[in-house]
């Protein structure tokens, strides 16, 4: 359980207020994105493809479609930013910009790097959605939007959570892909379905998409957002996602540490 | 106390490590006391950056036990990190600070912290002469600065114990000169010092205690001139290779069991013990051949060829 501990131990903490401090110093750039893609969701999928679609049916009830995709988008925010975090950024401070090594002289371990990077990617993802959550109440206050955000801060941990798991997912690929052009793979073959065939945009229907949609974390958080933010049975759903996403940390934590030994440590 | 009585700084027995299927450190020892530099040498290949890795911590042994001061490291490896400084081959700076922030961003990977760490960083700017260069990014420096910011930060959180993988490579003879000094003065402050290089002057001008390696294993140990000594003879013949003897100079070493000869530039270089001078002078009386005393290139060459 020496993995799992190093969670709590102040070397991941350090890590973690490395990458902090990074994204401070850009704060006006890196806190753009979460607030204005939102508002190009809302403006294109919600006043432009809602115009067509105009209300779906959901759980036996008509909801809006603008109502039906605020919550995928919280759900949609939640999965990139921690997947893009742990892919991209990720291996470019691992493979480019040396940094792991350079924190791997000091008293920080392997484990904690790992750590550092799931807890950091979780806690900027947190933020991320904070951010949208917040497009989202603008949005209500100007009457464009009918959902209900009062419960939405409790939902926050879960979203947490679930982002350490997408996180980890992202390390899984990082450890594996040889160079940063085979990037392309796992998003095409993997970022890129979960996100698709998680009723974030629209509803899945076939019955083989629901099959999938089943085991994807993605669209039960996107259901259990819905649920709070639209009404209508959230914890079934949240359950689930927190459930999968433990499970997800418990395997991949320690599959992501291994792969990254070998890669990082030759060993 | 004499030297030997007192507990070494590190000391590290019978390491052994695989790597990729293969042993690629056999069976080390080596001991390094506070104030003293032990120089690392070896081929390409020889297990000196996989040594170092596994006596800093960065990779785990399979085999034999690091103490640093007393203390089992493998017991706990936090402990002793925290008195570990560690300079890398490659720079490994953090690209989105500072100079002046790589420095402090440094020392919050270690506890206890830092005491007075702005004072410390200031402290470092001088001393390594980056001061000017504060608040640029790493990455616009020239080589030799960058080195001395990578030999500051591997000091901020004021180690006992630095380890220094191939300082100066790449570097121009005046920045080698300056990292040089700079070296010197931490032994002086009374830094224990253990250094890998390529380069036989700096092993020679640096190392007060040098270790060989070849094939992961240790071929040879003692002060520079002690292994030259040990390893290679007391003298180098040099013999132009186009010599109309040299056909006879070959036989001559194979029907002694000597090394073959080092072919360098058309010339060959014998290592060769004190009683063999003597009888190659007998030997061959009529050839032109210059003698002088083995240097460290001529055992890396000869370990090279092993």
């Amino acid at each position: 359980m020496r993995w799992l501990m190093a969670a709590f131990e102040w070397q991941s903490r350090a890590v973690v207020e490395r990458h902090l401090r990074v994204h401070l110093r850009n704060w006006h750039t890196a806190f753009l994105p979460p607030a204005l893609e939102p508002v190009t969701s809302l403006l294109a999928f919600g006043l432009g493809l809602g115009s067509y679609v105009g209300a779906l049916a959901w759980r036996g009830r008509e909801v809006p479609y603008l109502s039906f995709i605020a919550p995928g988008m919280l759900a949609y925010t939640t999965f990139m930013t921690a997947m893009f975090q742990s892919l991209y950024a990720a291996f470019i401070r691992m493979h480019f910009q040396k940094t792991w090594e350079g924190q791997l002289t000091t008293q920080v371990e392997l484990r904690h790097v790992v750590w550092g990077e799931v807890l950091w990617a979780a806690l900027l993802t947190t933020i991320y959605a904070s951010i949208v959550a917040m497009v989202l109440a603008a949005c209500r206050l100007l009457g464009f939007l009918d959902v209900s955000l009062a419960w939405l801060p409790a939902l926050l941990p879960v979203i947490f959570v679930a982002a350490c798991a997408f996180s980890a997912l992202g390390l899984l690929f990082t450890a594996l892909i040889p160079t940063i052009d085979h990037m392309n793979l796992p998003i095409f073959l993997f970022v890129l379905p979960l996100a698709l065939f998680s009723n974030t945009y629209f509803p899945l229907e076939h019955p083989v998409a629901r099959g999938i949609s089943a085991v994807n974390p993605v669209y039960h958080l996107a259901e259990g957002l819905r649920g709070v933010l639209v009404g209508g049975g959230a914890a079934p759903h949240v359950l689930v996602a927190a459930a999968l996403s433990v499970a997800m940390l418990a395997v991949l934590v320690p599959l992501d540490l291994r792969l990254l030994s070998r890669r990082v440590l030759g060993e | 106390m004499a030297e030997a009585e007192t507990t070494p700084l590190l000391e590290a027995r019978g390491l052994v490590k695989h790597l990729g299927g293969r042993r690629v450190v056999d069976g080390v020892d080596l001991v390094c006391r506070e104030g003293g530099v032990l120089g690392l040498l070896g081929p390409n290949g020889a297990g000196k950056t996989t040594t170092l890795r596994m006596l800093y911590g960065f990779l785990r042994p399979d085999g034999g036990t690091i103490r640093f001061d007393g203390l089992d490291a493998g017991a706990d490896l936090a402990r002793v990190k925290r008195d570990l400084g560690v300079c890398t081959q490659d720079d490994t700076f953090d690209a989105d600070f500072s100079v002046a922030q790589n420095l402090t961003i440094a020392a919050r990977y270690f506890r206890p912290g830092v005491p007075a760490l702005r004072r410390r960083v200031d402290e470092l700017l001088d001393r390594f002469g980056l001061r000017a260069y504060a608040a640029m990014r790493p990455e616009t420096l020239s080589g030799g600065f960058k080195r001395r910011l990578m030999i500051a930060r591997a000091l901020v959180h004021r180690p006992r114990l630095l380890f220094l993988d191939e300082p100066t490579t790449g570097l121009d003879p005046q920045a080698r000169m300056a990292v040089w000094d700079l070296v010197d003065g931490l032994r002086v402050d009374g830094l224990g010092i253990v250094l890998t290089t390529h380069y036989m002057d700096e092993a020679e001008r640096l190392s007060d205690a040098l270790t060989v390696l070849a094939q992961g294993r240790v071929v040879a140990h003692g002060t520079p001139k002690t292994v030259l000594g040990d390893a290679l003879g007391e003298h180098v013949v040099v013999v132009s290779a186009a010599a109309a003897e040299v056909v006879g100079v070959a036989t001559w070493l194979r029907d002694r069991a000597l090394d073959a000869p080092v072919g360098v530039l058309g010339e060959w270089h014998l290592p060769l013990r004190a009683e063999a001078l003597a009888d190659f002078a007998r030997a061959f009386p009529s050839l032109r051949y210059e003698v002088r005393a083995p240097t460290l290139d001529d055992l890396f060459l000869k370990l090279a060829l092993v």
